[in-house]
């Protein structure tokens, strides 16, 4: 059976790809493909066709207990805001359905055997056309998984060992973050601005990474490129280029996790939305910031895309696409551990994407409509925020181009214990202002005495090391840890009650 | 009836042990156990460094602490709202479990048939609202009820906590990372499932195979490994059993109670760490199922009084972790399975699955809810079907055993136990009479394998294969003794071939004859 591949300038570039297997960990160098998947080789070469097989115990599809499975889901073609019309239920509903024993785009009898890691060839198809559609990479492959936790931890024990330090956003997501440490990776957090990650700041990293005082320089980054998680920011166009070269210079392998990709706002609309389809997926592919993934022609990037945000967490669904050499190593470890994604959200995306579902037209239109949604909730968030606390002089916000967050920034100066001291010499990274005290303190008044909880950034915040900080005018990560994180992903009511309570709070906790 | 909770007291450290009895509907104590005293064991001794090291999601963590006050507004993670979910509807269609036989009423399509449904937004037992949304390591607590009741009535374990796996493969292999750091050795039977094995070695894990014969592993076996083990020279001594009790991968033995007390008492006196895989349990074969039980008491009292005691069920020290899965029962693609262990175990399992996978997916988790809820089969309808279920492997597997007497067994040159339950048959080669067969080799490496017995078997293997049939060489399942003090090479007993009965009565019918026809032209020359 071919792989699926995606070129999508019609050339064979795989030659012109670079060699990163010094990349990969040893447990990745060590792993024994699956023995019994060896046979099968052996049974694909042998000349007889019709082979019949006792060698595996697969229940036969006539004992599965599932005729049909179907799937209420709204109609993405008549209204022009499917997203709301569901919401408010005004709009029309299609079923999904997928069958055992009549025809449909992946039958109940293919999906629900024992299948190879990378997932079944009919949802790997769907989905690479749809990135090939849509970020359009250069050369790569597609490999399921079960969202981007699944595939962020497969991908980190591809790469990482003891003693290896990582690349990440200096405030960065912790429940992925995290998950290296127990195996002995190590975290270098780089400064971010308003913009997201600096590039001349991880350049620099680079340049000092002493190999003999803390080990083999860093060989991963791992960023979140358009929404962060959890500053918000996204990364212009400019920093991607910045950032992919010096990947290059420094033989970086990159991990673009863009959970929030689909949830671009403030998009330039054109007067009408096409009504040929093809014109509509390439009016709205237009619209999305280039990915790390579409500039990668050395197969250094693994993209991590989900369904997550976009159907629902529930799913445990998405995909990694990366050069073949990862594609190969992801299925090998996907084998020897979770096994390939459930046949239900197999079946239920290789139907929507098909001619019976939304169809790739219609399931760009959902990401449209829902995108709107998630803007106005946003917009919503802003004005109540502007009100409500803004007003208090204590807090200021940026506003966010993508994603679920707002990053709150609290003027703890302002606040008559706040404490301050002349840094005079000594280590770099310790704290001369009591900002991480003050944060503890309101995070906990505000979830007690308030009733609303916010993320602290300091939940975020990658602990700092002397060896890789630049000590001239270095604001120590802990003096700078004064962020709430707040998600407008919420309802209204729940998006104005907090507001009102995190004005009311910060007025209370800055005047005791 | 709620058992009283019951604390240990380590005398000298004061770590106190909280355990809290899952109610059972029947005692399971049982003369058999009577013999143990239970042990105060020190679970953390039993988990990797890794495991030891891993911290828990602080995001989670937060969201616990918050969760403590009613009407707290939580605007800290990025869920998505449910009202944007595009899914308010599922429905499954399944068999009714109405009729007598409902499997064989399923597949000639005579049966009536059945819906599952599970809603967004009307009443059900798991509401895609939270089925949908993110969730917590273990699983939802609606499934893992559903499931510890199952277990509670089947094997009436004596303290233990579910938690949701995406089937055996991934519980299995979080167990290794869990239990396992480089340079430990594990137990396991001489033949076993070795894509499971395979996936220990490169987290530095060296298996140790312990001698099977027709039952399954030989206990004393189990027991000579560990008295003769020489920390100095070996390594740490194995303190995990990696076992497949029922219709085990390949050889499809089955243990019986008394080698399972016995190799209980084993773990219990060398603290090993049971791990428990048993996907083919439900299918067990000549079982006399009770009528007037089924009458009385329904499917699944009179299932859990003739399905096999397991290693859970005798757990007193709570050192067994097992493995079940809907792989078997229901379909592969479920990727749906639950572990059952103490619960400090489950709960580094689950902070494991936060750090990795993440839990199940809500579709699967959704419709076992309703399958074991009241609008579905309940329990008891499920184990109706899997009665039923039980009823159609024997059958395929009493084909399978009559035609390979007529077309193999006649010969003389392979011979077959009939299994007691699962999917496979363990197909002996009676090498012996084959007249290039050679018992004086000159072993390459001392304990090396002395008869032809490998090259015998891999020229079979392709004779099959190019006479049309694919069946399993024991020599992809033998795990090599590296430490060479079994006696014999394994390689010398690699004389096996694992067939299937599962397939079409058209597949074994065709299948056996074939391995009949080219078996004897292959051991007339």
């Amino acid at each position: 059976m071919e792989e699926p591949q995606i070129d999508s300038n019609g050339i064979d570039n795989r030659d012109i790809q670079v060699d990163l297997s010094h990349h990969l960990s040893g447990e990745a160098r060590d792993r024994i493909a699956n023995p019994l998947k060896d046979i099968l080789r052996v049974i694909s070469e042998c000349p007889v066709t019709d082979l019949i097989s006792m060698a595996n115990g697969d229940p036969h599809h006539s004992l599965y207990p599932f005729r049909q499975i179907m799937y209420e889901v709204p109609s993405v073609q008549d209204a022009s805001d499917p997203v709301t019309s569901w919401r408010n239920n005004s709009g029309l509903a299609q079923i999904i359905r997928s069958y055992k024993d009549q025809e449909c785009a992946l039958s109940i009898r293919d999906a629900f055997p024992y299948s190879r890691a990378a997932g079944l060839k009919q949802c790997r198809d769907v989905l690479t056309d749809f990135t090939k559609l849509i970020f359009a990479p250069p050369n790569h492959y597609v490999t399921l998984t079960l969202g981007n936790s699944d595939g962020i931890t497969k991908v980190f024990r591809l790469f990482g060992e003891k003693g290896d330090h990582f690349l990440t956003d200096e405030f960065s997501f912790p429940s992925m973050t995290n998950s290296p440490l127990a195996y002995g990776v190590k975290w270098v957090g780089v400064k971010m601005d308003s913009g997201g990650i600096i590039p001349e700041e991880l350049e620099r990293v680079l340049v000092k990474w002493d190999e003999v005082k803390s080990g083999r320089r860093p060989h991963v980054l791992y960023i979140i490129p358009v929404g962060q998680n959890p500053t918000g920011s996204t990364l212009s166009v400019d920093r991607r280029k910045k950032i992919y070269a010096i990947a290059q210079r420094w033989d970086l392998i990159i991990i673009e996790d863009d959970p929030y990709y689909f949830l671009q706002y403030d998009i330039p609309q054109t007067n009408c939305a096409p009504a040929d389809p093809d014109e509509f997926i390439k009016n709205f592919r237009s619209t999305l910031i280039p990915t790390f993934l579409s500039m990668d022609v050395d197969g250094r990037v693994l993209r991590i895309d989900t369904f997550s945000k976009v159907l629902a967490p529930g799913m445990r669904l998405g995909w990694i696409t990366s050069n073949k050499l990862f594609h190969l190593k992801l299925a090998d470890y996907t084998d020897s551990s979770t096994q390939p994604p459930h046949a239900f959200g197999q079946m239920f995306v290789t139907e929507m994407l098909s001619e019976n579902g939304w169809k790739v037209e219609g399931f760009c239109r959902w990401l449209k409509s829902l995108c709107s949604d998630y803007q106005s909730r946003r917009d919503f968030l802003l004005d109540v925020f502007r009100r409500e606390v803004e007003s208090t002089g204590y807090a200021g916000v940026n506003c966010p181009e993508a994603g679920m967050f707002v990053w709150i920034e609290v003027f703890f100066e302002k606040h008559p214990r706040f404490v301050c001291e002349q840094y005079s010499g000594g280590s770099p990274v310790v704290a001369r202002t009591n900002t991480e005290h003050l944060l503890k303190e309101l995070f906990e008044r505000l979830m007690n005495t308030q009733g609303v909880v916010f993320i602290p950034s300091s939940t975020f915040a990658i602990p700092e090391n002397p060896l890789w900080v630049e000590s001239d005018g270095h604001v120590p990560l802990s003096d700078r840890t004064r962020f709430l994180r707040a998600t407008f992903g919420g309802t209204e009511d729940i998006i104005e009650k907090g507001m009102i309570r995190l004005g009311k709070g910060l007025r209370e906790f800055f005047q005791d | 009836m709620e058992k009283p909770a019951i604390q240990y007291i380590r005398p000298k450290f004061c770590l106190v042990y909280i355990m809290v009895f899952l109610p059972s509907t029947t005692p399971a104590t049982s003369a058999v156990d009577a013999g143990l005293k239970r042990s105060r064991v020190d679970y953390s001794r039993h988990l990797s460094s890794e495991a030891r090291a891993r911290l828990p999601n602080p995001i989670k963590s937060i969201w616990k602490a918050a969760q403590v006050k009613a009407g707290t507004i939580n605007m800290g993670n990025g869920d998505p709202h449910h009202t944007l979910y595009p899914i308010c509807e599922m429905n499954f269609v399944v068999p009714s479990i109405d009729g007598h036989d409902p499997v064989q009423s399923w597949r000639s399509g005579t049966g009536e048939q059945n819906i599952i449904a599970s809603y967004k937004d009307d009443p059900c037992a798991l509401s895609l609202r939270t089925a949908f949304a993110y969730g917590a390591g273990a699983g939802l607590k609606e499934v893992r009820d559903a499931l510890a009741n199952l277990n509670d009535r089947i094997h009436s374990p004596p303290n233990h906590t579910v938690s949701l796996s995406l089937g055996n493969a991934d519980a299995l292999t979080k167990c290794f990372r869990l239990l396992g750091d480089p340079g430990d050795s594990f137990l396991c039977e001489e033949f076993t499932f070795s894509a499971m094995t395979n996936a220990a070695l490169p987290l530095g894990i060296q298996w140790v195979p312990i001698r099977m014969d027709n039952n399954g592993l030989v206990p004393s076996d189990l027991e000579r490994i560990l008295s003769n083990w020489d920390e100095a020279t070996q390594g740490k001594r194995p303190h995990v059993l990696y076992t497949i009790p029922c219709s085990q991968n390949p050889t499809g033995s089955t243990l019986s109670l008394e080698r399972r007390q016995q190799i209980y008492r084993i773990a219990h006196d060398w603290d090993i760490i049971i791990l428990e895989d048993d996907p083919y349990f439900f299918l067990q074969y000549d079982l006399d199922v009770n009528q007037s039980t089924i009458q009385q008491y329904g499917y699944t009292r009179a299932m859990a009084e003739v399905l096999p005691r397991s290693f859970l069920s005798m757990d007193y020290d709570g050192r067994v972790m097992r493995l079940d899965s809907f792989s078997k029962i229901v379909a592969p693609g479920m990727r749906l399975g639950w572990v059952t262990s103490n619960s400090f175990f489950a709960e580094k399992l689950d902070m494991l699955t936060d750090s990795s996978s993440q839990h199940p997916h809500g579709m699967g988790q959704a419709f076992v809810a309703e399958l074991l809820g009241s609008d579905g089969w309940g329990v008891d309808g499920f184990m109706k079907w899997i009665s039923s279920l039980c009823n159609e492997y024997q059958r395929r597997r009493d084909l399978f055993m009559d035609i390979f007497r007529q077309k193999v067994a006649v010969s003389g040159f392979a011979t077959a136990e009939v299994p007691q339950s699962g999917m496979f048959v363990w197909i002996k080669i009676n090498l012996e009479h084959h007249a290039r067969f050679s018992t004086s080799q000159t072993p390459t490496v001392p304990g090396g394998p002395t008869t032809n017995t490998a090259d015998l078997m891999d020229e079979l293997f392709r004779k099959l294969l190019n006479s049309g049939l694919v069946m399993m060489p024991a020599s992809t399942f033998a795990v090599v003794d590296r430490a060479g003090t079994m006696g014999s090479h394994i390689n010398d007993r690699v004389n096996f071939f694992r067939a299937t009965f599962v397939g079409t009565d058209e597949t074994i019918r065709d299948g056996l004859t074939i391995f009949g026809r080219t078996l004897e032209e292959f051991s007339c020359c």
